[in-house]
């Protein structure tokens, strides 16, 4: 934590970045903090309640970063994959950024939640990872923390008993779920891939989704944000984070990469020169569902 | 197509589907007119709506063919590597892909949605994507289940 | 159906809030907030079985019953509920508050249908179900009446005081959450009686009923065989002298320093460093209890028909000050935290004498950026105390301060 501090300190004293955006204890658990002046960099910290993925931060949406110059940015392992999906689309170079890699053994589900790492209080998109030393940074800090304990997926086991029912049942589970949603957008907001400056929701003639939040309207947009996600997600888990309405959200991203997997053979890198599996096409693939 | 244009139940009680189809100008809508001219009988169930290519079909479109009352979909271009533009088809084909399967797992039936490569040549086989289409959609009944989603608050 | 009105003339942020003459000023309620105090309300006993009996009685005359329900993961939500067992009396706090049994996030205002040249509108439902919320939290059946204000204001809001007239809220004294409630620190608390009809405090085997309005004497005299005549007062007292002790420590605010703070530091250098971590979600709006900004939309339904409906919006996006020819008057993020907190502390005590906010701390929990208002309530109080401004009607706003980046309030309150 100190090497990370020092390091902050150092990079805005010398003035290569003009901000730190890391990690600091809020009122309520850890959260995004933004360093600017080098007296303050002892705010910083990082710990397994590190959950926000920072590279959100880094969109060409946010005006009111800009004017910082360049920005450093701690990431864990996974973030890396949505500095370079961002890098990967145009929305950020590479060179403009600083990226302080953190040594990461897995985070919890949110960022309130303390206390080691359990196999039952793991947040599910650890279960697995085996990036302990984060990939493509300029600098990496921490010791190399052990892996995250193992267990069984959870969201895997729910898709797969989503799977098997019928559609009616599906449709039954998703209409319950997505009565919910009252387009707060905040799972646009925190994704560090809808980078859009306009969005397709927010366009009113025509109004191509609905506004109104009603279930229709729900559908469309749930569908046509992970369509456009799809073999872009990055599985932070920050669209279901801040769902207001507690809408299992991730269901539907992993759903979407499994396919995208299965039929492309593609999952989303950390490498941004691997181009994204929707916008290429291979000669052979499948059609099976076309007449 | 009067009473398929406005409604989904004609008066007579029985249902009618309707079907909105979107097609790529060089090969299928050349194959529907193809079938148009060779007088080949259809189902009169299927109102066309031509772009310049199966690239330029955005999911949303079908999605908002349902919501707007449509109670089937069909989707059709060139057959790969017949693209006027050499390679819509085969992005389209992608994003085609992984929309059946997305909706699928939401729980809506992808049979709503016949996805088919038609070339200028096929007016035959148009005609069969239409009838089979109809009949199919048919049996499935209006899909009010969606439309029908935006219901008064109480 | 527009019901456009006079528009008040605009102040420097461009909201429609006019600083109108004193006639247009809508009565002022002189409700206590703070119940067992010197409060007039008579008191009965209910008990715990005669609480179930209660529900029984009122699901069977065919009344929507409203209460906190489980909704996984140690979290509740107000949801209709079906029996008693269902509701989650006293526990945590619901993850969205009460407004929408009164303000739907959509709802049909009309329908119109298009017959050749023809053109046939079908006006929304105009009664509503009767409903009795219960177990709803103090700070939440305080919003419902600080939103009447302006539901009630230039234009009466039918389908808002139609719900409110069928709604009867019994609300249930809460014990505070956690290091995020704040509703002591705006004037109100765990006890708040403000906008309940019936106020209930956990005591052993039951219930003290403090009735509080007509209707909630309504509710006791047709279930009269429910409630007990009398009921020792004291253990109530107690319990809620607790709470009010808890909550208090979170956060200690003068809202009327703040007040005119806000109104003499529009451009005060804090505002340029104060949501870099917001993301411009509106999760905060949608789940707090008195956000009440809504859009409406004309959407088509099929060919020939459609409906105009009316959704919830929030000042927190880009779109909501979008002009047509592309400006926006409120630039970036931090203009709209700004406006938020402005509106909540200082526009809408001026227009209406109070403030629109309960303190029920929703926004902090929410947020995915930590931006936490509490916390930033204690920053604006240390700036109001430190360099306390007279509280003129209208203060001059001071010349633009420099870009200094001020970071945002940090450390814990």
């Amino acid at each position: 934590m100190k090497e990370l501090q020092d390091l902050a300190a150092k990079l805005l004293a010398e003035k290569t970045v003009g901000l730190v955006i890391g990690w600091e204890q809020g009122p309520r658990g850890a959260r995004p903090a933004f360093v600017a002046d080098p007296k303050d960099a002892g705010r910083l910290i990082f710990d397994n309640r590190c959950v926000h993925n920072l590279a959100a931060y880094l969109s060409p949406r946010r005006p009111h970063l800009r004017g910082f110059g360049r920005i450093a940015v701690a990431v864990k392992g996974c973030d890396v994959r949505a500095v370079a999906g961002l890098v990967r689309e145009s929305q950020l170079k590479r060179e403009d950024v600083v990226l302080l890699g953190v040594r990461c053994g897995g985070v919890h589900d949110e960022p309130t939640d303390a206390g080691p790492l359990t196999a039952e209080n793991l947040a599910d998109r650890c279960v697995g990872c085996e990036v302990r030393e984060p990939p493509r940074c300029d600098h990496v800090l921490g010791e190399l923390p052990p892996a995250p304990p193992s267990r069984d997926g959870r969201r895997a086991g729910r898709i797969a008993e989503l799977d098997a029912l019928d559609h009616a049942a599906r449709f039954a589970f998703w209409r319950q779920e997505l009565s919910r949603c009252v387009r707060c957008n905040a799972c646009r907001q925190v994704c560090p891939l809808c980078t859009c400056e306009r969005c397709l929701a927010d366009k009113t003639d025509p109004p191509w989704i609905e506004s109104s939040p009603h279930t229709r309207a729900n559908f469309a947009w749930h569908a046509t944000r992970a369509l456009h996600l799809a073999g872009r997600c990055v599985d932070c888990g920050e669209c279901e984070r801040a769902c207001p309405a507690g809408i299992p959200l991730n269901l539907i991203g992993r759903k979407v990469a499994a396919v995208v997997e299965r039929r492309f053979g593609y999952r989303t890198t950390d490498d941004p020169q691997v181009p994204a599996p929707i916008g290429a096409w291979k000669p052979d693939d499948g059609q099976e569902f076309i007449r | 197509m009067s009473e398929a244009t406005t409604s989904t139940e004609t008066t007579a009680g029985t249902f009618e589907p309707r079907i909105q189809a979107f097609v790529c100008n060089w090969c299928t809508y050349t194959g529907a007119d193809l079938a148009g001219t060779s007088r080949i009988p259809m189902a009169p169930n299927v109102r066309i709506i031509r772009l310049p290519c199966t690239g330029r079909i955005d999911t949303l479109f079908i999605l908002k063919a349902f919501e707007r009352g449509a109670d089937g979909v069909i989707v059709s271009g060139c057959h790969p590597n017949d693209c006027h533009y050499a390679a819509g088809n085969f992005h389209a084909r992608r994003r085609f892909a992984v929309f059946r399967e997305l909706i699928d797992f939401l729980g809506l039936d992808p049979d709503r949605i016949t996805f088919s490569w038609v070339s200028a040549s096929e007016g035959k086989k148009w005609s069969e994507i239409v009838n089979d289409t109809t009949e199919r959609i048919r049996r499935m009944g209006p899909f009010s289940a969606y439309r029908g989603l935006a219901g008064r608050t109480p | 159906m527009s019901g456009e009105g006079k528009k008040p003339p605009m102040d420097t942020d461009g909201h429609r809030y006019g600083k109108g003459g004193e006639e247009e000023k809508p009565q002022m309620d002189t409700d206590e907030h703070r119940l067992g105090e010197g409060g007039g309300a008579t008191t009965r006993f209910l008990g715990r079985g005669d609480l179930e009996k209660l529900v029984a009685e009122l699901l069977g005359a065919g009344t929507r019953v409203v209460a906190p329900v489980d909704a996984g993961k140690g979290e509740t939500e107000y949801r209709v509920v079906g029996q008693f067992t269902d509701a989650k009396l006293g526990a945590a706090l619901p993850r969205r508050s009460l407004k929408e049994f009164f303000l739907p996030p959509t709802e049909e205002l009309f329908r119109w249908r298009r017959d050749g040249a023809g053109l046939e509108l079908q006006e929304a439902p105009a009664s509503f179900p009767a409903t009795v919320i219960l177990g709803a939290f103090p700070c939440d059946a305080a919003a419902v009446q600080t939103l009447d204000k302006v539901m009630g204001w230039d234009y009466r809001d039918d389908p808002w005081f139609g719900r409110r007239e069928a709604t009867t809220i019994v609300a249930l004294a809460c014990n505070g959450q956690d290091g995020s409630c704040f509703c002591t620190a705006v004037g109100l608390g765990p006890d708040a009686a403000r906008g309940s009809d019936l106020l209930l405090t956990a005591v052993r085997d039951g219930y003290e009923v403090q009735v509080l309005t007509a209707k909630g004497a309504a509710l006791v005299g047709r279930h009269a065989a429910r409630f007990a005549e009398a009921c020792d007062e004291d253990p109530a007292r107690n319990v809620r002298r607790e709470a009010c002790t808890r909550v208090s420590s979170n956060l200690q605010a003068t809202p009327e320093k703040i007040r005119g703070w806000l109104q003499a530091n529009f451009e005060h250098p804090i505002w340029k460093g104060i949501a870099l971590r917001c993301h411009g979600c509106g999760a905060c709006a949608a789940v707090c209890p008195t956000c009440h900004c809504f859009d409406i939309v004309d959407e088509p339904e099929g060919l020939a028909e459609g409906a105009r409906r009316r959704n919830w919006d929030t000042c927190q996006t880009p779109v909501f000050t979008l002009h047509a020819s592309g400006h926006n008057p409120r630039a970036d993020q931090n203009a709209r935290i700004r406006q938020r907190l402005n509106h909540k502390f200082r526009i809408y005590q001026e227009r209406f004498g109070e403030l629109l906010c309960t303190g029920c701390g929703r926004c902090a929990r929410a947020c995915p950026g930590g931006m936490d208002l509490p916390e930033l309530l204690g920053a604006l109080e240390k700036l109001a105390v430190s360099a306390p401004v007279p509280v003129p009607a209208s203060a001059p706003v001071p010349a633009p301060a420099g870009g200094a980046f001020i970071p945002p309030p940090g450390g814990a309150r």
